[in-house]
């Protein structure tokens, strides 16, 4: 897994890249490197799913950590362009309640400022 | 360099705070200039009515302030129509012109217009109510309660110099019979009020000055259609119990003071000193109050609102007019008079007057506005009016007789008067004790929650380990059939096979069937894919499983599985490795498989640990706990780790503890075990951690007090001594001192929320976090309200100080 960060209009973007799962960890975990943005005082955080095939338990995990570590310090967490599978097993296992999943990454930025 | 200088000499006397130096003296140059020709038009009203009706004709003139009600009403219609601005302008210019008016037929009284003093009298009753009114709007349009509490003494100081010098006027230029000659006075003094509030809204739209109350600038209209009618304005009140409370404290302090007024007027209009220049004698007495007030006001009203909050004030105002109507009743002599009079009107422009104003601020500008014009206008004076009710009743049950000496007859009505005084104060306490409980109540109404914690709405929308158990299951499909049917039953054991769950998982069969599925069909279909919709009825397919898990046979083959696959290498033997792992973690407790879980924990693969720690989740035994706490070390395998060791519960604090408090251990060792605490949570967990804390585990300092903080979230009774709990503030204190960290005031409020109530902190914090002006005074209102004054005095100044550093939007 590869994750690459950049920043547009004051929000923290994390393009990932493979799958998130437990045996394609890499030095420092997705949950982290949001905690490192959060104290630095970055509270806008959009993950984008585009290049993501697959998660297991582990991913979940590191993103819902991510959440709510997000969400605590009154941030706010995006997904954007999950695939259309990745998307169905969030709905069927009740993730899209608690996460904001959005089409595109423009959505996404405007979707910060708005709420 | 002059506005330093300003700025340098005003922050000696006041609170004031860099900005607020040319609004804070303009606003007390305006009530300088309305309450010095009010004191001038107060004293000929009462000299000239004694002198022309006589006290015994009071009760008519208190009947008048009725009349005052429809000015009120029209005052309110008026107050939605125009403009701040030119209401106010209007309104002066409107008494200038009848000023005139009365100086110049003042002089018939003599030739036989002896009721022009009651017109007169309820001339200055709407003055005084009009002008004083649009001072407090233009306040409560200002400035938010933060800093109307920090600067109220200081605008009510130039509301009683004011007062000072119109009666000093009064008293030395006062004629008998020409009294009138002193509207001359008033004239010049609201001239030169106009042109003060003409350079007040010139200022604040000159500086843009953010307006509190949603940010309505005076004389703009607010969003929401007003209709601030007599019957709109009295439909605000009714339908609030905050204000239905207000209503009833002005009332029966209005009440109050009538009766006073009347009790004092009664000795003063036949004690020989007095009665030749009535006029001179009310100038000297109301400056003489106002000069006690004044004082009163610069070192008391500020103190001890800041010290005590509203509470205090408002009790000592009815307290003393209790006392003081006792000694007029026992002794009803001019000393007497001259106290209980002096008491209720120093106390009045003082100490009452500010803590009452600081209560109407917490009430939505939409509301404020036609409570305030029904409550102070027209409730205050209606209170006035009845008291003239109350005292033709008196006269009727002790009137004047001839057989009776006059004097002896007054002296009882004044007694009598001072028993029903007593037991209007009595309910007048009682409602002031309430009025400020639930004045706290609305101070939090106004700070909404901004958000929730992320945890509680994760663990409110969903089920994590389900969630978890549905990934694992996709995950395995691919891997292994033997792995995959292992979740399915895992998912059927748990009663989580929903029939969603079970097309995602088992989407070959549904493919036909459902369109919307094909999104999964990337995988390669494999020909050993378990079907789940033509598996057995679950309650069968469970209890076959489970007999097949108890027999012997099966263990002592699974036994020789683990011999051979254990001691393997590669990504079979991984797989293997898992399946195993897994299998024990759908047996019981007592299986003799889990024998092998040792070693499968030791196992490098992330992988086959993560089934491993299941297993080691559900059977909780002692040995493995060493094991899953090495796991916290690497990041793959902490989360699992961390959720085993929190299945485990409170068994295990002690060996964590251990862990915790051995500087040895990595830090991430360490800061995993503060989170499986927090995840066990009892109330052990939190004393040891506090422990911990004061232990001077710095390095640990902010994950300790975030794993106390949730733990708090979950249990709002769990015990934690204030003290301790003080003493790890002051740290933060030190902290933020030194660092200016912004963590020391996310810890200090995580640690004020062990002590105080959790959601009145937590709401302070996000209210000082979204960072609007209003936001961060209303927080910083409810902690003056929620927490004490040892604790306020600590963290005040780091507070006040993060906010300016973080400026307000």
């Amino acid at each position: 897994m590869i994750i690459n960060k950049r920043e547009k209009n004051s929000v923290v973007i994390f393009d990932i890249e493979g799958e998130i799962k437990r045996s394609d960890i890499t030095d420092v975990t997705l949950h982290q490197l949001v905690k490192d943005q959060l104290e630095t005082g970055k509270k806008h955080i959009l993950l984008n799913f585009e290049k993501v095939e697959f998660i297991d338990s582990f991913g979940v995990g590191e993103i819902l950590a991510s959440y709510i570590s997000t969400h605590n310090l009154g941030g706010k967490l995006k997904l954007a362009r999950i695939s259309k599978k990745l998307f169905l097993i969030f709905q069927v296992t009740m993730l899209t309640k608690v996460l904001d999943i959005v089409e595109d990454e423009e959505t996404a930025l405007q979707g910060f400022f708005k709420d | 360099m002059a506005k330093n200088r300003l700025s340098r000499i005003l922050s000696r006397v006041v609170d004031i705070k860099p900005g607020e130096e040319r609004i804070a003296l303009l606003l007390f140059s305006y009530f300088f200039l309305i309450t010095a020709p009010f004191m001038i038009i107060k004293s000929v009203r009462d000299g000239m009515y004694l002198d022309e009706l006589g006290a015994d004709m009071l009760p008519y003139a208190y009947a008048t302030a009725l009349l005052v009600g429809l000015v009120v009403s029209f005052h309110s219609k008026l107050q939605a129509k125009i403009s701040r601005k030119l209401l106010i302008l209007s309104s002066l210019a409107f008494f200038i012109l009848t000023a005139v008016l009365f100086f110049l037929l003042f002089p018939k009284v003599s030739k036989g217009w002896t009721w022009l003093p009651l017109i007169y009298w309820i001339w200055a009753n709407v003055f005084v109510v009009v002008i004083v009114t649009q001072f407090w709007m233009v306040v409560n349009d200002v400035f938010n309660p933060r800093e109307a509490k920090r600067l109220i003494g200081f605008f009510g100081s130039g509301g009683i110099l004011g007062g000072i010098v119109g009666g000093v006027l009064a008293w030395q230029f006062a004629k008998p019979n020409q009294s009138y000659k002193l509207l001359l006075f008033v004239l010049a003094l609201l001239a030169a009020c106009t042109v003060c509030v003409w350079a007040i809204f010139s200022w604040l739209k000159r500086s843009q000055w953010v307006m509190s109350g949603g940010g309505q600038k005076p004389g703009a209209r607010s969003q929401e259609p007003q209709q601030a009618g007599f019957k709109a304005c009295l439909n605000t009140v009714r339908m609030d119990s905050y204000l239905k409370l207000l209503a009833a404290v002005v009332t029966l302090t209005g009440i109050v003071s009538t009766l006073i007024d009347w009790q004092s007027k009664r000795v003063f209009e036949h004690w020989p000193t007095v009665e030749k220049n009535l006029t001179a004698f009310f100038g000297k007495f109301n400056a003489g109050l106002l000069l006690f007030s004044l004082i009163f006001q610069i070192l008391m009203t500020s103190n001890l609102i800041k010290r005590f909050g509203i509470r205090l004030p408002l009790m000592i105002y009815p307290a003393i007019l209790l006392l003081c109507s006792m000694g007029i009743a026992g002794l009803p002599i001019l000393l007497f008079a001259i106290a209980i009079k002096g008491s209720d009107k120093s106390l009045s422009y003082s100490v009452n007057q500010s803590a009452r104003e600081l209560l109407y601020i917490p009430v939505a500008p939409e509301k404020k506005y036609k409570a305030k014009a029904f409550i102070d206008m027209f409730l205050n004076r209606f209170s006035k009016a009845s008291v003239g009710v109350i005292l033709l009743g008196v006269f009727l049950v002790v009137p004047l007789r001839p057989d009776r000496p006059y004097l002896r007859v007054q002296n009882l009505r004044v007694q009598i008067v001072s028993l029903v005084s007593a037991c209007f104060i009595f309910v007048w306490i009682f409602l002031n004790l309430k009025v400020s409980k639930e004045y706290v109540s609305t101070v939090k109404e106004k700070l909404g929650r901004e958000w929730e914690r992320g945890d509680r709405i994760v663990d409110r929308a969903m089920d994590v380990e389900t969630a978890k158990l549905v990934f694992d299951a996709l995950e395995s499909k691919n891997r292994s059939p033997d792995l995959y049917a292992m979740h399915l039953y895992d998912l059927l054991k748990k009663d989580k096979l929903t029939p969603e769950i079970k097309k995602l998982v088992g989407y070959e069969s549904d493919e036909i069937r459902v369109a919307s599925l094909g999104v999964l069909m990337e995988a390669e279909e494999s020909p050993w894919t378990v079907h789940p919709d033509e598996e057995l009825p679950p309650e069968v397919l469970q209890k076959e499983i489970r007999e097949i898990m108890e027999l012997d046979s099966y263990h002592q083959l699974m036994n020789g599985f683990a011999d051979k696959v254990i001691q393997e290498k590669g990504q079979d033997a991984e797989t293997a490795k898992m399946e195993l792992a897994k299998a024990i973690s759908l047996m019981d407790a007592g299986s003799p498989l889990a024998g092998r879980l040792d070693e499968l924990l030791r196992d490098e693969s992330s992988l086959v640990g993560r089934y491993a720690m299941e297993a080691a989740a559900k059977f909780k035994a002692r040995e493995h706990v060493p094991l899953l706490i090495r796991k916290l070390a690497d990041p793959s395998t902490r989360e699992d780790a961390r959720a085993a060791l929190e299945k485990y519960g409170a068994k295990i604090i002690g060996m964590l503890g251990d862990y915790l408090e051995d500087p040895a251990e990595p830090p991430a060792v360490r800061e995993a075990v503060t989170s499986v605490l927090a995840g066990i949570g009892t109330p052990d967990v939190a004393e040891f951690l506090l422990q911990a804390l004061a232990g001077g585990q710095e390095e640990l300092q902010s994950d300790l007090i975030d794993a106390l903080d949730k733990i708090r979230s979950r249990t709002p009774n769990l015990p934690v001594s204030v003290e301790a709990v003080r003493m790890l503030i002051v740290k933060e204190v030190v902290h933020y001192t030194h660092e200016k960290k912004p963590s020391a005031v996310i810890n200090i409020f995580k640690l004020l929320g062990l002590v105080y109530s959790h959601e009145d902190i937590f709401r302070a914090y996000q209210n000082i976090q979204v960072r609007t002006k209003d936001s961060v005074a209303y927080a910083l209102e409810l902690l003056d309200y929620t927490i004490e004054k040892e604790m306020r005095d600590l963290i005040f100044p780091v507070l006040e100080d993060f906010t300016a550093a973080n400026k307000t939007v």
